[in-house]
């Protein structure tokens, strides 16, 4: 079990002892029974962090906000951050570390393992709950989650109240990480990797794009997806050409004969450009941390997009996202063996 | 005009407004949200708020103002002011409701938006008490609202378990239940009483507070340059969600969207567009002088707490909770201007 006293007290001593700058972590939050993300540096604050089955963000995103706000220090602190991650969190630092976004000498990883369970979905809570939120949501061992929920509690399967991507996950537990809160853990046999990805794609192309079609109908663009995502820290946004950085230097001609790749306008075929470009440009990079699925206000279910990418990189060329930082990444590595039959 | 509507006769009284569009809330895809009722839809109405407010149906997300072209060397315009049908939504909550006369302000005051106002005069909005505060984060009594509001809607309907009392509030609202007819049964001498326990039992409930109401809005003034905006902003994301989802937020973007072989050929599109892109108040020059999140989480806050009051004296929130909701990292409007105002 992951004990939170412990987590709270090392958060203490390394910021006690200034071997961080700050500590990211997860506190109770005002609007509602998810956890939120909380960034801490003075020690006395680290007994309002917890870990809980609410824990969703993935906080390896703010070590991205964290390193851009370095970069434009005039005397940037040179500690690391310390950040609290799950498995999947911990993998996105792992891919962060293989680009070379920041130096593993930045980040201090206090792993904790999601052991039997893993965090919740809230929208299958909300299905449960027929779009009604609970008040509470903990762990009950092994059993699955304690939900309560208009002055009832009850004990909800950990399979029935899961992430899928929970359910798929191959490591449950940090494999990096500079210190490990609760058991080793790996699979956990609740469903076989990318099963959503396959099922999926049981369907017929017809139907299958007619799902599609249907989601990027509903789709707002608020973007979300793209901001929540540790791997989306392009400053500009191929999408979104008005994110293009102006400077005084950029001329009116360069303005006015940028390529607008997606209008704004969210209808079905920008918004499939939008959500088809972002899938391919986080093909072996995307560690399936669900983020974009679960912030999607209008519950689209793009986690579909990336897993099934992900499914082609582990098929075709055995490699699987955020494994080991040290290795090259998927799209800068050719390897002998690599199957070349798309080549023509 | 107040009538009955029992349960059982929701449909007869929505068959008989066959020449609308009729909306009603749907729960698909695990989140409510307003679907077209169609011959074969079974109508429930037993929804929590919907992820989207009713403001879509007046104020689309993409309008198309004009279509241009090239006929002989000469560009050609066409307008393209919509003419829909008549509209009905059903089930509008009351914060919703609330949200449309702030619309209906901003679209008229200065200047009468045709596009907005071809489709807001077809739209008929049938609200639904709420009971209960469906979620967690409700706080329409905070800022002048109620659960039983009638404002913004043309008929509110209260359910009294078996039935619907149901009273019609604009000329639109009693044309819409005059068409029902006999789906509509006479009002019993209790049930005035009843619908009046229902409307205080519902106003009872715990809702989130907002402490100190009256004194937001000079506190942002005093506070514009507080370092606090920062720390509240610190983990924004800088998503769309928490405008995208307002029942009251109406900033737009005008693009000219190319439609043909040339450039020459197009539409002149009007889409939502919100100030938690930083791309929002970007100047040509490359200065942005909203240039970060705590800039523009003051300025959602202060549009709706401060700028719009003295603007057209009414807060431009009706406390939905959405914003709070739907955020992906917590950031509460409750919390903010409650820190605000204490600070």
């Amino acid at each position: 079990m992951v004990n939170v006293d412990e987590l709270r007290s090392l958060a203490a001593e390394l910021l006690e002892q200034g071997q961080v700058r700050s500590l990211i972590g997860y506190r109770r939050g005002t609007a509602g029974v998810l956890a939120e993300p909380c960034t801490i540096a003075a020690p006395g604050e680290a007994e309002t962090l917890v870990w809980d089955p609410t824990c969703l963000n993935n906080l390896a995103l703010f070590l991205v906000e964290e390193r851009k706000q370095q970069a434009a220090a005039s005397a940037p602190d040179k500690r690391p951050v310390g950040v609290v991650a799950k498995g999947c969190d911990s993998r996105a630092v792992s891919v962060l570390l293989q680009e070379n976004y920041f130096k593993r000498e930045d980040v201090f990883i206090l792993g904790v393992s999601c052991e039997g369970t893993g965090v919740i979905d809230p929208r299958k809570l909300s299905a449960r709950l027929k779009g009604r939120w609970p008040t509470r949501v903990e762990f009950a061992g092994e059993d699955g989650f304690k939900v309560s929920a208009g002055g009832d509690e009850t004990l909800v399967p950990a399979r029935e109240l899961l992430a899928d991507r929970c359910l798929e996950c191959r490591e449950a537990s940090p494999r990096l990480n500079d210190v490990l809160f609760g058991e080793v853990v790996t699979e956990r046999g609740f469903d076989e990797p990318f099963r959503a990805a396959k099922a999926a794609q049981e369907a017929t192309e017809d139907a299958r794009w007619a799902t599609w079609e249907r989601h990027f109908d509903r789709c707002v663009r608020c973007f979300a997806c793209r901001a929540v995502c540790p791997m989306c820290y392009c400053p500009e946004c191929v999408v979104d050409s008005t994110t293009f950085v102006n400077t005084p230097g950029t001329s009116a001609e360069e303005k006015a004969t940028r390529i607008r790749w997606c209008e704004r306008s969210a209808n079905v075929s920008e918004s499939a450009v939008y959500h088809l470009t972002r899938a391919i440009h986080l093909a072996g990079r995307c560690i399936d941390c669900g983020e974009c699925e679960r912030v999607c206000p209008v519950n689209i279910p793009l986690r579909l997009l990336n897993t099934k990418l992900e499914m082609e990189a582990f098929q075709q060329f055995e490699y699987e996202v955020g494994r080991d930082f040290e290795r090259p990444s998927l799209l800068s590595s050719f390897r002998d063996e690599d199957p070349n039959s798309f080549i023509r | 005009m107040e009538k009955i509507l029992f349960k059982e006769k929701l449909r007869q009284w929505v068959d008989t407004l066959n020449d609308y569009e009729v909306l009603a809330p749907a729960f698909a895809d695990s989140v409510w949200d307003y679907a077209r009722v169609e011959a074969e839809t079974e109508i429930d109405l037993s929804h929590t708020n919907t992820v989207n407010p009713p403001k879509q149906f007046a104020f689309p997300q993409r309008e198309v103002f004009f279509r241009f072209e090239r006929v002989d060397g000469v560009p050609r315009l066409t307008p393209t002011v919509p003419d829909p049908k008549p509209t009905l939504v059903l089930g509008v909550r009351p914060c919703d409701g609330r949200g449309m006369p702030c619309n209906d302000t901003v679209f008229s005051k200065e200047y009468r938006d045709p596009y907005y106002w071809a489709r807001r005069e077809k739209l008929t909005l049938v609200g639904l008490a709420c009971n209960e505060p469906y979620a967690p984060n409700c706080f329409c009594q905070s800022v002048g609202g109620s659960p039983h509001s009638t404002e913004g809607l043309d008929v509110l309907m209260t359910d009294l378990v078996d039935r619907f009392h149901v009273r019609g509030i604009t000329e639109k609202g009693l044309e819409v239940i005059e068409r029902g007819g006999d789906a509509f049964d006479r009002v019993k001498d209790d049930d005035a009483a009843e619908v009046e326990k229902v409307h205080a039992a519902a106003r009872s409930r715990p809702q989130r507070p907002v402490a100190e109401m009256d004194a937001v809005a000079k506190a942002i003034r005093e506070q514009f340059d507080s370092p606090l905006w920062e720390e509240m902003a610190r983990h924004c994301i800088g998503c769309g969600i928490c405008t995208y989802l307002c029942p009251t937020c109406h900033c737009f973007d005008m693009n000219d969207e190319v439609t043909g072989p040339n450039a020459g050929t197009g539409e002149r599109v009007r889409t939502w567009d919100n100030c938690q892109f930083p791309e929002f108040t970007m100047h040509t020059s490359g200065h942005n002088p909203r240039g970060d999140l705590a800039a523009r989480l003051r300025q959602r806050v202060a549009h709706k707490f401060l700028y719009f009051v003295e603007n057209h004296a009414t807060r431009q929130c009706t406390g939905c909770g959405r914003c709070i909701s739907g955020c992906p990292v917590g950031i509460d409007i409750v919390a903010v201007v409650d820190r605000v105002t204490r600070s």
